[in-house]
């Protein structure tokens, strides 16, 4: 039966496949035309635009690293000095070169956060749990998801610089940013940017992630045609590990009287996870198998690791911006550790069988914030007049939804 | 340096102290084409301070023709336009803004605004998808 609808699946995706090509041949032969910008303009205009890229570059979040001293990579860094950082913590190590002379070393020294959280110890509640949330008595605090658009990136799948081989550089993170601390800012990108300038670059450059040929051929459709069927940019939630990649604020709110934790989220639309933590098992498949956006998550605790165990996600999400795939097969190992009170490390083992060949794991960190507008979470509701959906039109020039 | 030349220089050097990536919340190529940039300078008609994208609308007047030509704005989110300065009542009916942009993809009377000049010389950055930039091809 579950072999059948594969099957099922998999024909109608070669279908679908085939015809993702003819129009990525076709978006592949578009040119950007520069217009109606007179030539003094132009020339003013493009460097302002390779100083903003530069800027935009180096102040943008780094997922992983961020705390002072970073997951800085060891590789060869070619570590530009931190960026906007100016914080007095410890400069993460090396930045690195990117993989294979694709891009040299960006940005590198995570500047740090000056101390702050990242120097508080890991808080506990009175039985030695880990505290994933706000201490006793602290008013604000969130955790500022990072803007993380290719869960496929170098320096986000765990091992991928060791299957580059020959050439790899950066290890992974080497970003730094200012979160907690006053005297954060945030520093440079590691060697690869896990938040580049979205480019046309597609499966082939990722050698790292197990893609199946169908689900290889979705993602470089989603790539040449920009993203533009992202279920998130429907108001739909972002499913799986993306929610935490997707940068709005987010709460972890313990119950351990109620063997529950809840992770509230604010964005991309005002969503919440229950993770049970009383040992229950997971629903029997044919009840739920493939029908909820964030799946059904139990948790229990490994020393100070959180580990949740997620099955049942429909297909309606994304694993990222950028279009990687997955099916309703997939199942996810998350694992959650506070090190220090600044920082939340998120690894996802991302189990699918029906869109890669194996099991591949993501990670990044997660910096606390309690200064900014971020400090707290704030109602975001995506639907109420998502006017993008009105505008979208197929491959086919219809409109998606009727008006 | 010319006037314009420095304030594009003061531009890139206010983007290094404000700038962000912004969450783009739905593609920003698959509706703007960031090549057709303009400036548009009109009267705003209506502002709808709402999610996942604030859009204002401004009567803009062709100086050559007379013709007055309405068009969409598209700016982020009230959350992010607020940690940027905005409050709901920054932007009225009747006021008179600047507002450089992108141009739709369509053709349509629509743009991707990167900021807004208030009447009184203020300019707010419009937390746009736009900044986050794509220079695929």
């Amino acid at each position: 039966m579950a072999n059948r609808s594969t099957q099922h699946r998999a024909a109608n995706r070669d279908t679908l496949v085939n015809n993702f090509k003819d129009q990525s041949k076709k978006e592949g032969r578009l040119q950007v035309r520069i217009q109606s910008i007179n030539k003094p303009i132009a020339i003013a205009a493009t460097a302002v635009f390779l100083l903003a890229i530069t800027a935009i570059l180096s102040l943008s979040q780094a997922p992983a690293g961020g705390q002072a001293g970073g997951r800085g990579g060891r590789g060869g860094g070619a570590g530009a000095p931190p960026g906007a950082g100016a914080g007095a913590g410890a400069p993460a190590i090396g930045g690195g070169a990117g993989r294979g002379g694709g891009g040299a070393g960006r940005g590198g020294g995570g500047g740090g956060r000056g101390g702050g959280a990242n120097a508080e110890p890991t808080p506990r509640f009175a039985d030695g749990t880990v505290n994933l949330g706000r201490a006793a008595g602290e008013s604000y605090g969130t955790w500022d998801l990072p803007y993380l658009q290719n869960m496929g990136a170098a320096n986000v799948v765990v091992g991928a610089q060791a299957a580059a081989g020959g050439g790899a550089g950066g290890g992974r993170g080497g970003g730094g940013r200012g979160a907690a601390g006053g005297g954060g800012g945030r520093g440079g990108n590691g060697g690869n940017n896990p938040n580049p300038i979205p480019q046309v670059r597609g499966s082939a450059a990722e050698p790292w992630v197990p893609f199946q040929p169908w689900a290889a051929a979705f993602y470089d459709y989603n790539q040449s045609n920009r993203m533009k069927y992202d279920p998130e940019g429907q108001c739909l939630p972002p499913g799986g590990p993306r929610m935490f990649a997707t940068p709005y604020p987010m709460e972890i709110i313990q119950s351990p009287e109620t063997k529950r934790i809840w992770m509230v989220f604010e964005g991309g639309t005002h969503v919440w996870r229950e993770i049970a933590m009383n040992g229950r098992p997971h629903p029997k498949s044919d009840t739920i198998k493939g029908s909820t956006w964030l799946g059904d998550s139990v948790g229990h605790w490994e020393g100070d690791t959180l580990v949740v165990d997620v099955v049942n996600f429909n297909e309606g999400t994304w694993l990222d911006y950028y279009g990687h795939p997955h099916t309703d097969q997939m199942h996810v190992v998350e694992k959650f550790t506070r090190p220090n009170k600044g920082t939340l490390h998120y690894e996802a083992l991302i189990d699918d069988l029906g869109a890669y060949t194996k099991s591949w794991t993501v990670q990044w960190d997660i910096p606390w914030q309690t200064t900014t507008d971020k400090k707290e979470l704030k109602e975001y509701i995506c639907q109420e007049n998502n006017l993008y959906l009105n505008h979208l039109k197929d491959d086919l020039g219809n409109s998606f939804v009727p008006h | 340096m010319s006037k314009k030349m420095i304030s594009l220089s003061l531009a890139a050097a206010a983007l290094l102290v404000i700038s962000a990536p912004l969450f783009a919340h739905h593609s920003f190529e698959a509706e703007f084409d960031r090549s057709k940039s303009v400036e548009l300078t009109g009267i705003v008609t209506k502002v709808e301070w709402m999610n996942p994208h604030t859009y204002f609308y401004i009567d803009v007047k062709d100086q050559k023709t007379g013709k007055v030509q309405n068009w969409a704005c598209e700016m982020g989110s009230p959350n992010g336009l607020t940690s940027r300065g905005w409050t709901r009542s920054t932007l009225r009916v009747g006021m008179t803004v600047k507002v450089p942009g992108s141009r739709a993809k369509d053709g349509s009377f629509k743009i991707n605004a990167s900021n807004v000049t208030l009447p009184d010389g203020k300019s707010l950055n419009a937390a746009s998808s736009g900044e986050q930039g794509y220079t695929g091809q």
